[in-house]
């Protein structure tokens, strides 16, 4: 049907089918900036402003704009030019991934159209349709509330930090608690920190203004001629056997050009974790099986000339199964009787295959029943923490193409490109130098693109056609066939002596790996890890059993088995300090792991450093300082007021704080590799390529500043390049906090290698000694003031004299792996006859050393303590009777929305860890870990409760005080 | 291959009527398109959309409200007739992304089981306008519910709310915006006789008797067991019915 739609301002003649949305015709006529979330409307991803209201167009049909204007992000500022939301976007630092950017940037123009001075919460509605799973929507909010200053005329002041004074040492900074500004970021600076220019900055990120303008950046945002489109069938059983396959019916089908399963495909074993060589075992995997473990595996994949097409021909499909018994939960897993799941011939590498049991592992430090035997006071308490999804907006998606070489290339949003290539090779029979992954910007990552999950779908189908095919899942695929949390039975088992002194921890787990053993180890390791990590005790021991089950699979998540294990560990801490009766913070001092003590269990759990018996000792750490600041910001000392607890107009109501202690790692030691390269250009800007993978952390930009610090340039002289087998050197990749400290030590590194050349070629063109020329402000200087500028030493290098190209690559690997420290603390009202808890705000001081870019660092603990707070309190993986997800769309789902979110504060404590770049620990994962127990040690203040088990949805809250009362 | 194959857009009610009456083709009305282009429980063969029919406009007459069946829920929650209690309940009821499409008509017609505002509707005592070629007939909005095919040809044109009394809401959700496990809407007429309506204790937003609480059945689901709504449903009920018995304070 033909239709006339008005867009930015252009009026276009459109032919399109009844049934198209909204969102795919204004992708397919080049509105990139409309992005794909859901087809439900649900995540705000694809929202346009229609009439000049806000209005999700992938539940509107195209016809229905028939006849209306349609303004998108495109529209708003020509190209080399920003409107004055996306500047104030920029400023503020209220962009990650960026991937609904162009969604909320909208809310604000219809917003800020009608009111000019907008109050937070019409604000927070304002964006209340656009679901962000990345920067807690603080950031957004102080960004609208900017650009509607900048629109009324208003002069705007550079977006600054507020040092705040600490509190357990002297220096300078705001002191006065009612003069420190209610916005993040907070710094508490440290006197070992020297200054610097570009590094220790809120510099704008380098990917801003793509992300701004909605230009076309992402997987799905380049068009390939003749491509294919492919769907997967999925299975609808937890646990079957495939009997037979008919395919005929869909090969007939007008369109279909492929049609893939296990009949068809060579069985490769392998094992799906993004992870460095050689990937652990067990390779429980192929792309295509006979069997099918839990609902949602693969069972065949199509490709067709669209997805309708793809779509019909999967009904086609007929599969005979054979049902057998299925189990969903781990310690009935590994029950007597219960059904195997990995019975499959050829099956190597589990610990007992026939139990259920992926992996065991066990550790031990000291000797802790001698421990327990020595105890004054033995506690015990069992926890369970349950499935949740990463659920990021832009949801797993790959294009694969030949190229003209007739190489294969797989434009795919992951978090391990490199990875990815080495691992797709073998089950696409092709060469690894065969194979080019392209990784542009990514909407999103947190863990769950931590896998090699799709590419060797699209590259079988590409291999099979010829053709280009895309592959992109739906939300619902997204929740039930990626990768989730892995949910585990805990007991922490802890002795204390009568001065309340650890003397033995003992910590046992039951994980849950799903149908598939990806990550099962490595995950679990760090619970162990990070379990036994926070506190000291000279007798540790860690027992754990990784099993199947038919449930949809777990893997990385941002956290990493830290979140689980902290859960625990916090909450049985606080319950311990309650029956010895020292206080809960006091409790937590008196035990703590600090500067100068050994991690001691670091060798038994760790990857790499587990044959060299190397015990790290922690070099930097600002707990103390993170707790004061922390204990302020909440108003620690209301837990001793009655009044405030029971607020006397509200007789249901009690209100109660909680705390927790985190610490985190900062990448896998001995493991994680990370290079960088730099050359210089004719103009003295400079060329960084890196294998690192940006999710929208602000990783480009940080490691970008770290080279102009080095280089002596302002960032925008250093263009980042990542990340692309071809192009960039490799980097294992975003995970495992890694790439502040990896990568960023790799780019210091390139970038002292190419200062060194610098300075040479100055020296030749200065006249002097290289020993004293310095750079900054795009020049080196010599000792005597005089000085020659970047860009003349790079055309003389380049063409005048002794001509070679000025440029540096290097590598980084870690013995270590700081711990990064943080205060989490809470506070929550709970209703006491419905069970109900509000979550009425969040405090995290961290100790990431030193900040490289405070803004980012800052967004990443606002969204981390977002997600967890999900995580705590309202989401889940809900399942029937036959293991199918009840709920697996966002609605019933449900993430945190910006209109209902809690205070949120944020302290960045500074600290000096020399062996990171200029300072700098990782702080990526360590805002997932305390949220849960810090609530669920508020609600047990508020009433005493003490639940063991996440979330803390009302009806599992009403229940506990039901029995608590 | 389920999808729909034609879009149409009548000017007239009676031209949208003898779309839909057409008998060898499934067709339904398309209001906002939020609910049957986003959840729908069925892929229609044809939609007649309804947005050139001038459904949208709100009007009063006497003590009751008229509102158009294609105003959207964002229309109604700006307009100044709108009582407090509904229009709070149309905010919590989607996000604006939703809200700016989304119709009153077209909440009514799909029902949505969950509905904060089909119970404050409930609760309002408001009835449903239904237009036919035959003529129009209004049918109390419970009514409507419990019909199997309540619309049998027609269009819903306008839902009729009388606006006096008060009106509160009480509910519990796992945060604040999410949807109620269960809500309790109540309204006290000028002449002080209550009505209480509520979610999540029924397969649809239905009225309670405050005395039969316990007679409930409600389907339980991961976010509610039938006894855990059953007890939400009293102790809301009371807490609503105490606020009104103050003078609808908060």
């Amino acid at each position: 049907m033909n239709i006339t739609i008005v867009i930015n301002g252009d009026e276009r003649q459109l032919v399109c089918a009844p049934h198209e949305t909204l969102m795919s015709v204004l992708r397919r006529e080049g509105f990139y900036s409309v992005r794909f979330g859901s087809d439900t409307g649900e995540t705000g991803a694809a929202a346009v402003l229609m009439d000049g209201r806000l209005v999700s167009s992938d539940v509107l049909l195209a016809a229905q704009a028939d006849g209306h204007q349609i303004e998108t992000v495109e529209g708003m500022a020509p190209p080399m030019s920003l409107h004055p939301i996306q500047e104030a976007f920029i400023a503020t630092g209220a962009i990650q991934s960026g991937y609904s950017t162009p969604a909320t940037i909208l809310a604000a123009k219809e917003l800020l159209g009608s009111h000019p001075d907008p109050s937070e919460a019409q604000i927070r509605d304002a964006l209340s349709g656009i679901l962000d799973r990345e920067t807690g929507y603080l950031r957004p909010v102080l960004a609208v509330q900017r650009a509607a200053a900048a629109l009324r005329g208003e002069s705007l002041s550079d977006v600054e930090i507020a040092i705040v004074a600490p509190l357990t040492f002297e220096m300078d900074g705001i002191a006065d608690p009612e003069q420190i500004p209610a916005v993040s970021p907070k710094v508490v600076p440290n006197p070992e920190v020297p200054d610097t220019k570009v590094v220790g900055h809120p510099e704008i990120k380098v990917d801003a203004l793509k992300l701004a303008k909605g230009n076309p950046a992402f997987v799905d945002d380049i068009d390939m001629r003749h491509m294919l489109y492919a769907k997967v069938l999925y299975s609808p059983h937890a646990h079957a056997r495939i009997v037979s396959i008919d395919d005929s019916k869909a090969r007939a089908l007008s369109g279909v050009k492929a049609v893939l399963h296990h009949q068809n495909v060579a069985r490769v074993r392998y094992a799906s974790g993004g992870q460095s060589y050689p990937n652990p075992l067990p390779y429980d995997q192929v792309s295509f099986d006979n069997k099918v473990r839990y609902v949602g595996d693969r069972v065949a994949a199509v490709a067709a000339e669209t997805v309708e097409i793809a779509q019909e021909a999967l009904r086609l499909i007929d599969v005979t199964y054979e049902v057998l018994p299925a189990v969903f939960d781990e310690n009935e897993a590994i029950a007597e009787g219960a059904p195997v799941i990995h019975d499959e011939e050829g099956m190597e590498g589990a610990h007992d295959a026939g139990r259920n049991v992926v992996h065991q592992i066990h550790a031990d430090v000291g000797d802790v029943e001698s421990g327990f035997a020595e105890a004054d006071e033995i506690f015990e308490q069992v926890f369970q923490v349950h499935q949740v999804q990463q659920a990021p907006i832009e949801p797993h998606i790959s294009i694969a193409y030949w190229d003209s070489d007739e190489r294969l290339v797989i434009r795919t949003s992951t978090q391990v490109p490199f990875h990815v290539r080495r691992m797709v090779a073998p089950l696409l029979d092709l060469p690894i130098k065969r194979i080019r992954i392209i990784k542009p910007r990514i909407g999103g990552g947190f863990g769950v693109k931590q896998e090699m999950l799709i590419e060797d779908i699209v590259g079988h189908l590409t291999i099979a056609t010829g053709r280009p095919v895309r592959y992109e899942l739906t939300r619902e695929e997204e929740f039930v066939s990626s990768r989730t949390r892995h949910p585990q039975t805990i007991t922490f088992r802890t002795g204390v002596n009568a001065s309340g002194y650890l003397v033995a921890q003992d910590m046992k787990v039951v994980a849950n790996t799903g149908a598939y053993g990806t990550h099962g180890l490595t995950v679990q390791l760090v619970s162990g890890l990070r379990g036994l990590s926070s506190y000291k005790s000279p007798n540790k021991r860690y027992h754990c059993e990784v099993v199947y089950t038919n449930l949809p699979v777990p893997g990385a998540y941002r956290g990493y088995g830290a979140p689980q294990a902290l859960f625990a560990l916090e909450a049985h801490m606080e319950d311990i300090a309650k029956a010895l009766s020292i206080e809960s913070l006091e409790f937590r001092r008196m035990n703590w792991t600090t500067e100068g003590d050994p991690l001691d269990v670091a060798p038994e759990l760790g990857e790499g450093e587990s044959d060299s018996g190397f015990v790290p000792v922690v070099t930097s750490c600002g707990i103390e300082e993170c707790v004061a600041q922390g204990e302020r910001s909440i108003g620690w000392q209301r837990r001793l007021d009655p009044e405030w607890q029971q607020p006397a107009d509200r007789p249901h109501i009690r209100r109660g704080l909680g705390f927790a202690m985190c610490m985190h790692g900062s990448a896998i030691p001995g493991l994680d590799m990370a290079s960088a390269s730099i050359k210089i250009n004719d103009d003295g800007s400079f060329n960084l390529l890196i294998g690192a993978a940006d999710l929208g952390t602000g990783a480009d930009t940080i490691l970008g500043q770290i080279a102009a610090e080095v280089l002596g340039v302002p960032l925008d002289d250093i263009l980042v390049y990542a990340a692309d087998t071809d192009m960039t050197p490799f980097d294992t990749g975003a995970y495992a906090s890694s790439t502040t400290y990896i990568s960023g030590m790799a780019v210091k590194r390139a970038a002292d290698a190419v200062r060194s050349q610098i300075v040479e070629r100055a020296a030749l063109l200065l006249d002097e000694g290289t020993g004293g020329i310095e750079l900054r402000d795009r020049q080196a200087w010599s000792t005597d003031g005089r000085s020659v500028g970047l860009a003349e030493i790079a055309l003389s290098s380049l063409h005048q004299a002794q001509q070679h190209q000025i440029m540096g690559t290097a590598s980084y690997v870690s013995p270590e792996s700081p711990p990064p420290y943080a205060a989490q603390f809470a506070e929550v009202e709970v209703d006491i006859e419905t069970g109900q808890v509000t979550v009425k705000a969040l405090v995290m001081a961290v100790d990431c050393g030193v900040a490289i870019n405070p803004v980012t660092a800052s967004g990443q603990v606002e969204g981390g303590m977002v997600q967890a707070l999900g995580y705590g309190h309202c989401e889940e993986m809900a399942y029937d009777d036959e293991g199918r997800m009840v709920n697996p769309r966002f609605g019933p789902y449900w993430i945190y929305r910006a209109d209902e979110m809690p205070r949120i504060d944020t302290y960045l404590v500074q600290t000096m860890e020399k062996s990171g770049p200029f300072g700098a620990k990782a702080i990526a994962e360590i805002p997932k870990d305390g949220v849960a127990p810090a609530i669920r040690n508020a609600i047990a203040d508020a009433t005493g409760a003490r639940i063991n088990a996440i979330p803390f949805t009302p009806e599992r809250v009403w229940q506990a005080l039901q029995t608590s009362s | 291959m389920a999808s729909i194959r034609a879009y149409h857009r009548p000017t007239t009610l009676d031209a949208a009527l003898e779309l839909l009456a057409r008998e060898e083709v499934r067709s339904v009305p398309l209001a906002g398109g939020t609910v049957l282009n986003g959840l729908p429980t069925e892929i229609p063969e044809e939609v007649v959309d309804l947005q050139a029919l001038h459904l949208s406009d709100i009007s009063r007459d006497g003590a009751a409200l008229d509102v158009g069946s294609m105003t959207t829920l964002r229309d109604f929650v700006d307009h100044e007739w709108t009582p407090p209690a509904l229009r709070d309940l149309a905010l919590r009821q989607a996000p604006n992304t939703i809200r700016n499409a989304a119709t009153i008509g077209g909440t009514v017609a799909t029902a949505d089981p969950e509905s904060g505002l089909l119970a404050g509707f409930l609760a309002y005592s408001a009835t449903v306008r239904i237009t036919r070629a035959s003529g129009s007939e209004d049918v109390a909005l419970h009514d409507f519910f419990d019909d199997h095919n309540p619309l049998d040809g027609g269009l819903i044109t306008s839902i009729r709310i009388p606006i006096g009394g008060q009106a509160v809401f009480e509910a519990t959700a796992r945060t604040p915006a999410d949807t109620p496990i269960v809500l309790v809407v109540g309204h006290l007429s000028d002449a002080g006789s209550l009505r209480l309506a509520a979610t999540g204790v029924a397969s649809g937003p239905v009225i309670i008797d405050p005395g039969l609480i316990d007679d409930l059945e409600p389907p339980p689901d991961f976010r509610g067991s039938a006894a855990y709504r059953r007890h939400l449903a009293g102790v809301l009920a009371a807490r609503v019915s105490g606020r009104l018995q103050q003078g609808g304070a908060p």
